[in-house]
C-alpha cells in the first residue's frame, strides 16, 4: 500500500478489482495544509481512462508488476521504445508515459523501469531525480540569488520547469520526477 | 454492531463536522445544514465533535445534550465510538475532509455490497478556493478500498464548481436592512455598544494575530472622523493588547476603550444572523477563514480577508488566487489599492498596511460601489445548496 502522496506516474493500482496504471498526478493543497491528489488513470483490462481525488494520506493499493530496468532508445510514432542490458526492445505508448513524456530525449543514459502486465509494455518510471540541460530562459529579472524569485524555463527535451531565477540558458539542472520541481542547479 | 442499522436507511442527509477553528468549519456546516432543511425539507443530522464551540455561533444549544433539534436539523454530539447507533440516510458529507466514524464506514460498505446497493451518496465537502485547480477537482469520484465511490465536492467561484453558500432570500433581506440606517443603529444599541453616530465610521474586527492590525488601530486613532473598531473576544484581542488597560482576558462584552478618535469596543458573541447583520451595518469588515470571508462578501461592503496561514506562506497563493477574480473588471488603481491592503495585512507588515490603508480613502466610493455589484457575480446563478442537491440526483 502507498499513500496518495506517494503515487508515481507509472504506478499501477488496484481500484474496484481492476488495475489501473497511473498516468498523470496532480498534487495540490486544500485548506489547513491538507494534500490533494488528482489521477489519471488508465484501466489496463478495458483499455479506458479516467480521473479520480484522493486525501493525500489515503492508502491505495499498488501492485508489483514485473519489472526491467531498461534504457530509452528512440521514439517510433507514436511508441517510445525502450531496451535493456540483453538489448531486447520494448514499445511503450507515448499515453502511457504521461508526465514521464516531457523527459525523455535522445541519447539519455537514465536508468528507467519498464512496467509489464501480461507480457505488454505498459508504463515507464523515470528516475526520482533527474539532470536536463536549460535551452531557454529570460535572463534574471532582478539578480535574485534567494531561490525564491521563480521563473520558466525550457528544458532538453522541451518540457517547461519552473526555476529560480539566477538560473541561465546552458545551465545543467536536477529536476524532481515526481512534481516537475527544480531542485537545484548542477 | 446488529444487522437492524443496514435495513433501516431513510431519506435523512448526514454532515459530520469536526470543528478545528472554533466558528468556521461549524459555522459552514450549521450555515448548509440550516438551508438544506429550510429550503429543500431535506432531515438533516449535523454530528459535531465539539459542541461547546458550537455553542458559541448557537447560543441556545445545550453542549451537554448528545442530540437536540434547532431550525429542524437534529444536532448530534459526535463521541469517539458514536454512543448512538447509525443509521445510514440518502447522503453522508465528510465536512472538510474529516474522517468518519469507524461505524459510519462499516455500514455504509456493508450497504455497498448488497445486492441492490441502497449506500448512502458519500461525499467529501472541501475547503473553498478560488484557484484554478479547483475547476477540475470538483465532482471527480475517489474509489475506497472497498470498491465504494466517494465524491470531492469543492465550493467555488464559477460554474465548474460546487458554488457557494448563499440563502435563497438573504440579498432581499440585506437589502431591506441596509435600507435603513436605523436597522444598525438599532442592532448596535442591542450589542451593548453606545457611542456610534450614524455618520461615524465603523469597522467589524474578527481576524487572527498581526502586527498589521496592531499598525491600524493606530492610525485609526488619528482619524480626523470619529471610528469604531468592534472586536469580539478571541484572537484578534491579542494584538490589540498593548492598548488595553487590563489583561484581554478579563475583557468584558460591551466595554469600550477611547483612543484618540477610535472607540474599541468589546463585541458579544452573536449568532449568525445576527454576524450576518452586523456585517451589513458596517462600513468595512475585517474577517478570517472560509465562513466570514464569505459572508463579508455577501454584505456589500470592502473587506480585508484574513486567510488561514499555512505552510510555505501558501495561503498568499490562495490570498492572490481570489484577489484576481475579486478585481477582474475592477479599475487597475482601485484593484492595486484593494489588493495590496490585503497582502500587507496578511504579510503582518505594518508600514506597508498603514500606507495602501490612506490610499484605500481616495478610492472606497468605487470600492463600495464594487462591492454591491460582486455578490450576485460571485454567485453565478446558484448557490452551492442548490448545485449539491442537484448534484447527489445526478450521481
Amino acid at each position: 500500500m502507498k499513500t496518495a502522496h506517494e503515487i508515481r506516474p507509472g504506478n499501477v493500482i488496484m481500484l474496484d478489482g481492476s488495475p489501473w496504471v497511473v498516468q498523470k498526478t496532480e498534487t495540490t493543497r486544500s485548506g489547513r495544509n491538507a494534500a490533494i491528489v488528482k489521477l489519471k488513470l488508465k484501466n489496463l483490462l478495458l483499455d479506458s481512462g479516467t480521473e479520480q481525488t484522493f486525501k493525500g494520506e489515503d492508502k491505495l493499493d499498488d501492485i508489483v508488476l514485473e519489472r526491467l530496468d531498461c534504457t530509452y532508445s528512440y521514439f517510433a510514432d507514436p511508441m517510445y521504445v525502450f531496451m535493456d542490458e540483453e538489448y531486447n526492445q520494448y514499445d511503450v505508448e507515448a499515453d502511457n508515459l504521461g508526465d514521464a513524456a516531457a523527459y525523455i530525449v535522445d541519447g539519455m543514459e537514465d536508468q528507467c523501469q519498464v512496467t509489464f502486465y501480461n507480457g505488454k509494455a505498459i508504463s515507464v518510471e523515470l528516475p526520482v531525480h533527474i539532470v536536463r540541460e536549460v535551452i531557454y530562459t529570460e535572463p534574471s529579472a532582478r539578480g535574485d540569488t534567494s531561490g525564491k524569485v521563480m521563473k520558466p524555463a525550457t528544458i532538453t527535451g522541451g518540457g517547461t520547469v519552473t526555476v529560480a531565477d539566477f538560473v541561465k540558458v546552458g545551465d545543467k539542472i536536477e529536476i524532481d520526477t515526481r512534481t516537475g520541481e527544480f531542485k537545484k542547479r548542477v | 454492531m446488529t444487522t437492524s442499522n443496514l435495513t433501516r436507511t431513510t431519506k435523512h442527509w448526514d454532515i459530520f463536522c469536526t470543528v478545528v477553528d472554533n466558528y468556521g468549519d461549524i459555522g459552514v456546516t450549521w450555515r448548509l445544514a440550516k438551508q438544506l432543511a429550510a429550503e429543500y425539507h431535506i432531515p438533516v443530522h449535523l454530528w459535531v465533535d465539539d459542541l461547546h464551540s458550537f455553542s458559541h455561533i448557537l447560543p441556545n444549544l445545550d453542549p451537554t445534550l448528545a442530540q437536540q433539534t434547532f431550525n429542524g436539523v437534529n444536532i448530534f454530539q459526535w463521541n469517539t465510538p458514536l454512543d448512538i447507533e447509525y443509521v445510514a440516510g440518502e447522503v453522508v458529507i465528510e465536512a472538510f475532509a474529516c474522517e468518519l466514524p469507524k461505524q459510519v464506514k462499516w455500514v455504509i460498505e456493508r450497504l455497498h455490497k448488497q445486492p441492490q446497493s441502497s449506500a448512502p451518496h458519500w461525499l467529501n465537502l472541501e475547503y473553498l478556493s478560488a484557484e484554478d485547480w479547483v475547476d477540475g477537482c470538483h465532482g471527480l469520484p475517489s474509489t475506497q478500498p472497498s470498491g465504494i465511490k466517494k465524491w470531492f465536492y469543492f465550493p467555488g467561484f464559477n460554474h465548474k464548481t460546487g458554488g457557494l453558500i448563499c440563502e435563497k432570500n438573504l440579498f432581499n433581506e440585506r437589502d431591506q436592512w441596509q435600507a435603513s440606517p436605523n436597522n444598525k443603529m438599532r442592532l448596535f444599541e442591542e450589542l451593548g455598544l453606545s457611542g456610534i453616530r450614524v455618520n461615524d465610521t465603523v469597522i467589524s474586527v474578527f481576524s487572527y494575530e498581526s502586527a498589521a492590525l496592531t499598525a491600524l488601530i493606530n492610525q485609526w486613532q488619528a482619524s480626523p472622523k470619529p471610528m469604531h473598531a468592534l472586536v469580539p473576544k478571541g484572537r484578534s484581542l491579542t494584538s490589540l493588547a498593548p492598548f488595553l488597560p487590563v489583561d484581554v482576558t478579563d475583557l468584558i462584552p460591551g466595554q469600550q476603550f477611547k483612543m484618540g478618535n477610535l472607540t474599541l469596543h468589546i463585541l458579544p458573541m452573536t449568532d449568525q444572523t445576527g454576524f450576518d447583520r452586523l456585517l451589513w451595518s458596517c462600513d468595512f469588515n475585517i474577517v478570517r477563514g472560509e465562513d466570514s470571508f464569505l459572508r463579508a462578501q455577501w454584505a456589500a461592503k470592502p473587506f480585508i480577508w484574513h486567510i488561514y496561514p499555512q505552510e510555505d506562506d501558501y495561503h498568499l497563493v490562495k490570498l492572490q488566487a481570489f484577489m484576481r477574480i475579486y478585481c477582474d473588471n475592477l479599475a487597475a488603481q482601485i484593484a492595486a489599492t484593494w489588493t495590496e491592503v490585503n497582502l500587507a495585512f496578511n504579510q503582518g507588515d505594518a508600514k506597508a498596511v498603514v500606507n495602501h490603508w490612506q490610499q484605500l480613502n481616495s478610492v472606497i466610493l468605487p470600492l463600495q460601489q464594487h462591492a454591491i455589484n460582486w455578490p450576485n457575480n460571485a454567485l453565478n446563478d446558484a448557490d452551492l445548496a442548490s448545485r449539491l442537491v442537484q448534484f447527489v440526483k445526478n450521481s
